[in-house]
């Protein structure tokens, strides 16, 4: 009984300290927030933006940043990585360099392309280091909007062909009238 | 200009008001209906699946205006020859670049009808998404050279070689070679080859440019040398089409 506390003991305490450790030399802090003026309720089609700030929190300077946004889908059963090609033209910024201490903000525009709930976070890594830090998650919903509306193509796909029958009609009607006209 | 005028308005009256002509054009709006139709179903499309829908829309009413164009084009010298009616129209005093501008112009009509027939169609489909404005100022700016240049190469054709099926077949044969790019995926255009056949396809100019437009977003500044490439063709099929109006195939 003895020995089996003993050695819970020493584990908790082995996992304490390895994650004392890894908290001491990680070199890098991330923040990530939405901007102020971000919809409450974003639309597809919206533009969006969020800050992040990286800090250095080590003691020796770091070169070779990369930072870059990440964008995830969660809709139930549609879960994946979005490719942010289309939403974004502003997905990472490359070698910056910062001394201890330092901070970098970056913000991260998007524009809304396609409804369902998302999840957002920036990631860093730098030329020397061989860790990926990641900030805290931000999820949020975009609410789809209908961009086609059968009540508008309906309309229009049915009533252009008619039109012109009805065009030929009149235009056949008008011929054979003329041609009465003249027999007559 | 008023005898071109003249020609003109006859050209497109002949193809407008006879029942050949409104088939036609029922046809056409036939192609859009079922196109925009077959979309009814599927309303959660995302911003950009709407503009691809769009810019498709944009690449077939091209292809139809490509189309027609040849169609009347080859039909012009050597239909009026087939029928017996070139000579007397060569006869009257109208000088041969007054009858090219006049078939030429007569042409851009009928292109203006297919190009309003559209706007309803475009709006239909693209007035939630995006950039359907764009869509309809650059359908109208790169699409009017490029169907108007395929109707002057078969005015050309059609009065070098005197012959309707002759003229039809080599315009259609070359139109299809130029609209490619709606048939094969991105990976093959990507080539060295596909990319080379883009850069002098005025076709390919202009459907990339309602790609990068419709769907891309992106401004009037990147689509200059798109632009430069479908004047270009405008202006040599210009001058191809002069050059062979002035002497027609009267054998």
């Amino acid at each position: 009984m003895k020995k089996a506390k003993f050695l819970l003991l020493a584990t908790i305490i082995i996992i304490f300290l390895a994650t004392v450790s890894s908290a001491a030399v990680a070199p890098l802090s991330l923040e990530l927030g939405p901007d102020d003026s971000n919809p409450a309720t974003p639309v597809m089609g919206d533009h969006m933006r969020f800050w992040s700030a990286i800090t250095n929190t080590g003691t020796a300077p770091i070169e070779g940043l990369v930072a870059w946004i990440s964008l995830v889908e969660i809709d139930p059963g549609n879960e994946q990585p979005v490719d942010l090609e289309d939403w974004s033209a502003h997905k990472a910024i490359t070698g910056a360099a910062l001394e201890p201490g330092q901070s970098l903000r970056t913000d991260w525009p998007m524009r809304l392309i396609k409804g369902g709930d998302y999840r957002v976070v920036v990631s860093a890594t730098d030329r020397g280091g061989d860790s990926v830090f990641t900030s805290p998650t931000i999820q949020f919903h975009v609410r789809q909007k209908p961009v086609l509306q059968a009540g508008r193509i309906i309309p229009v796909a049915a009533g252009l062909p008619l039109l012109i029958i009805g065009l030929m009609v009149l235009h056949k009607t008008r011929q054979q009238g003329r041609r009465w006209h003249e027999s007559g | 200009m008023k005898s071109s005028w003249i020609i003109a308005t006859k050209e497109s009256t002949e193809i407008l008001r006879s029942q050949r002509g409104l088939m036609g054009l029922l046809i056409y709006s036939g192609l859009l209906s079922a196109f925009s139709l077959l979309l009814v179903s599927n309303t959660e499309l995302s911003l950009l699946d709407n503009a691809q829908v769009v810019y498709m829309m944009a690449g077939t009413v091209l292809s139809a205006g490509a189309l027609l164009a040849s169609i009347l084009g080859s039909d012009t010298y050597a239909g009026e020859k087939e029928r017996g009616t070139l000579v007397p129209l060569l006869c009257t005093p109208i000088d041969s670049t007054a009858l090219l501008t006049g078939k030429g112009l007569g042409m851009l009509i009928v292109w203006c009808i297919m190009f309003v027939t559209a706007t309803p169609y475009l709006w239909a489909v693209g007035a939630s998404g995006q950039n359907l404005g764009a869509a309809l100022v650059y359908l109208a700016l790169f699409g009017t050279p490029v169907v108007l240049g395929f109707g002057l190469l078969a005015m050309a054709l059609s009065a070098r070689t005197g012959s309707v099926l002759a003229s039809s077949l080599s315009i259609i044969t070359l139109l299809m070679l130029a609209a490619t790019p709606l048939l094969i995926g991105p990976g093959l255009r990507g080539t060295a080859i596909g990319r080379a056949m883009d850069a002098v396809n005025p076709f390919a100019g202009a459907l990339n440019t309602f790609d990068s437009v419709i769907i891309d977003s992106e401004p009037f500044s990147a689509q200059m040398a798109r632009l430069l490439l479908v004047a270009v063709w405008l202006i040599f099929c210009l001058m191809v089409a002069r050059r062979n109006a002035a002497h027609p195939n009267f054998q």
